[in-house]
């Protein structure tokens, strides 16, 4: 103990007190991310969350591609919620190619779009159900998402990574018949998990493991950056379906779900809410899109943009998805940035995390609504 | 609502499920129902047509050899590569047609919608998997091929729950 030590250096004083816990990479409870915890007996006292264990150089890559090849890759990052992760961008080069969409592509991209945010919804859901021990919760969305994957299929022809929103519209028409199929599908999902309230929300073993746990206040909410789920749970109405709406959004009737606690089970029923949201935009775009028409306007080969940039945001299954897109009169792109809401929902888990339980932490990472291939991109 | 009551409706919820038929599809005794025999592409229009995005189709004697399918799919997988073929074609002079990697291909359909010819479409086939990565390397004569998909499920949905029957 007493060792002579060389001049200049001194040891450190340790806490005993304080131990240091890596969760993840690997581990279940973390997905593709580390998180650092310090705990004290059984309480967190510091957290680090670590990011980048996916990074796959998406915003690179998209330097390298055309406008149209950029389709494929760019949607790889949240694959459940593909749609979504390319709506910006398919906004964005319209607006510098100067393409105007036909109105039956507008609200295919809304139906698809609605049906990618159901899809992602439940999978998240499933996951955060296993996280807290109800394996039933784990099965019944993870069975019932069954009944939008197989919309999808049908409408794009890809169970995920659907490549299906294109500059100019859709890739292909819906196939015949498909109004009344969706609409069956998309009312008994409804049905389907109005029943979760009985086992999953109204649960009183759910309630008292998640409520008044990782309260985040609508100002640290707003001073965060946070977005989303995280920022509505928490008493702030902001959906950017309503604030900035895109497509056919303003003509579509639907509402936001805000709740005031902006605890863990807050932040995981908003999302519940949103998806009984999602299906009344459906049926309503259902209802009002024309019959026949034009889906997609023919581009020519290897368009160019102009000497311009141009940010377009979306509200994706984890909030804001914004795609930032300068061009330089090449058929690439100069620079693509996505800025995506997973990552600025993390930025919470620090502050969410100090003075909970460590049995805690599970509920609390995962109600943020992170991805975490998105967040890395 | 008090604590007893909501975990026996919670109980009870989940109960009922045991008098209800199974959802679960039993792959791969059971098989889904596409709609339609592949995604196609019509380039009159510019406009695909719906259909499940798996395995192509080559029809060779609307094929020329043109690379255009090659070039889609260089920015997106580099899964397309043209090989020559034996046959002669009066419209493919210089005996060359796509030949597909499926270890590579993500299965985006941009060489169908690049292709001007009506040559290269997609089918139902799925089920590619291979004890080899030479044996995911699709030849033109092996794309030619129709391929047999038995489907036969579909989502039924009635008073008393989904069932893929
Ligand atoms: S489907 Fe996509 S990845 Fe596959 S060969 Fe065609 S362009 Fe390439
Ligand atoms: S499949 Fe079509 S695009 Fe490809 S070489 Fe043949 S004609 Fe050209």
């Amino acid at each position: 103990m007493n060792k002579e030590l060389p001049p200049g250096l001194a040891l450190q004083k340790v806490d005993e007190r304080i131990m240091t816990l890596n969760v993840g990479p690997q581990h279940p409870g973390s997905g593709h991310m580390r998180i650092i915890v310090q705990i004290d007996g059984d309480f967190i006292v510091a957290c680090d969350p670590d990011p980048g264990y996916v990074h796959r150089g998406e915003e690179k890559m998209a330097e390298y591609r055309n406008y149209i090849t950029n389709i494929p890759h760019l949607e790889r990052p949240v694959i459940h919620d593909s749609c979504n992760v390319l709506y910006p961008y398919v906004l964005g080069v319209e607006e510098l190619l100067g393409i105007e969409v036909p109105e039956r592509a507008k609200y295919i991209r809304v139906i698809a779009s609605e049906l990618n945010r159901c899809v992602y919804t439940m999978y998240w859901l499933a996951i955060y159900g296993i996280f807290l021990g109800h394996s039933t919760m784990f099965m019944w969305p993870a069975g019932d998402r069954e009944l939008l994957i197989d919309l999808l299929e049908k409408m794009t022809g890809a169970r995920v990574t659907h490549a299906h929103f294109v500059p100019g519209g859709v890739r292909n028409d819906l196939p015949p018949n498909f109004e009344d199929v969706c609409l069956r599908q998309v009312n008994y999902f409804e049905k389907r998990i109005k029943e979760y309230a009985a086992i999953f929300y109204d649960n009183p073993i759910l309630i008292a493991r998640t409520a008044n746990t990782g309260v985040l206040s609508r100002e640290d909410a707003i001073r965060l950056g946070t977005t989303g789920s995280v920022l509505r749970a928490s008493g702030v109405d902001y959906d950017l379906r309503k604030k900035e709406p895109y497509d056919v959004y303003d003509e579509l009737d639907f509402q936001t779900n805000v709740l005031k606690e902006g605890d863990s089970y807050a932040r995981s029923k908003i999302p519940w809410l949103d998806m009984m949201e999602s299906c009344r935009i459906i049926r309503h775009a259902l209802q009002k899109m024309p019959k026949s028409g034009s889906v997609r306007v023919k581009l020519k080969p290897n368009p160019k943009g102009g000497d311009a940039s141009v940010y377009k945001r979306v509200e994706s299954g984890r909030g804001s998805l914004g795609c930032y897109i300068v061009s330089d009169k090449k058929p690439e792109p100069y620079r693509v940035k996505l800025s995506v809401g997973s990552f600025r929902n993390l930025i919470a888990l620090p502050y969410l995390l100090k003075g909970e339980k460590l049995g805690n932490m599970p509920s609390v990472y995962w109600s943020l609504n992170y991805w975490p291939v998105e967040a890395d991109r | 609502m008090n604590t007893a009551t909501g975990i026996i409706k919670a109980l009870n919820s989940g109960i009922k499920h045991l008098a209800i038929k199974r959802f679960t599809l039993r792959y791969p005794e059971e098989k889904l129902k596409f709609v339609g025999d592949g995604y196609q592409f019509d380039p009159s229009t510019g406009v695909g047509i719906a259909g499940y995005k798996g395995r192509h189709m080559l029809f060779h004697d609307h094929c020329t050899g043109c690379q255009l399918c090659s070039i889609a799919c260089e920015g997106v997988a580099e899964a397309i590569a043209m090989v020559k073929v034996p046959e002669e074609y009066k419209q493919n002079k210089k005996a060359i047609m796509p030949q597909i990697d499926y270890g590579k291909c993500v299965f985006c359909g941009l060489c169908v919608d690049a292709c001007p010819f009506y040559a290269l479409y997609m089918t139902n086939d799925y089920e590619l998997s291979s004890f080899s990565k030479e044996g995911l390397i699709y030849t033109p004569a092996q794309l030619q091929v129709k391929p047999f998909v038995s489907q036969d499920s579909e989502i039924k949905i009635t008073d008393r729950g989904a069932t893929h029957g």
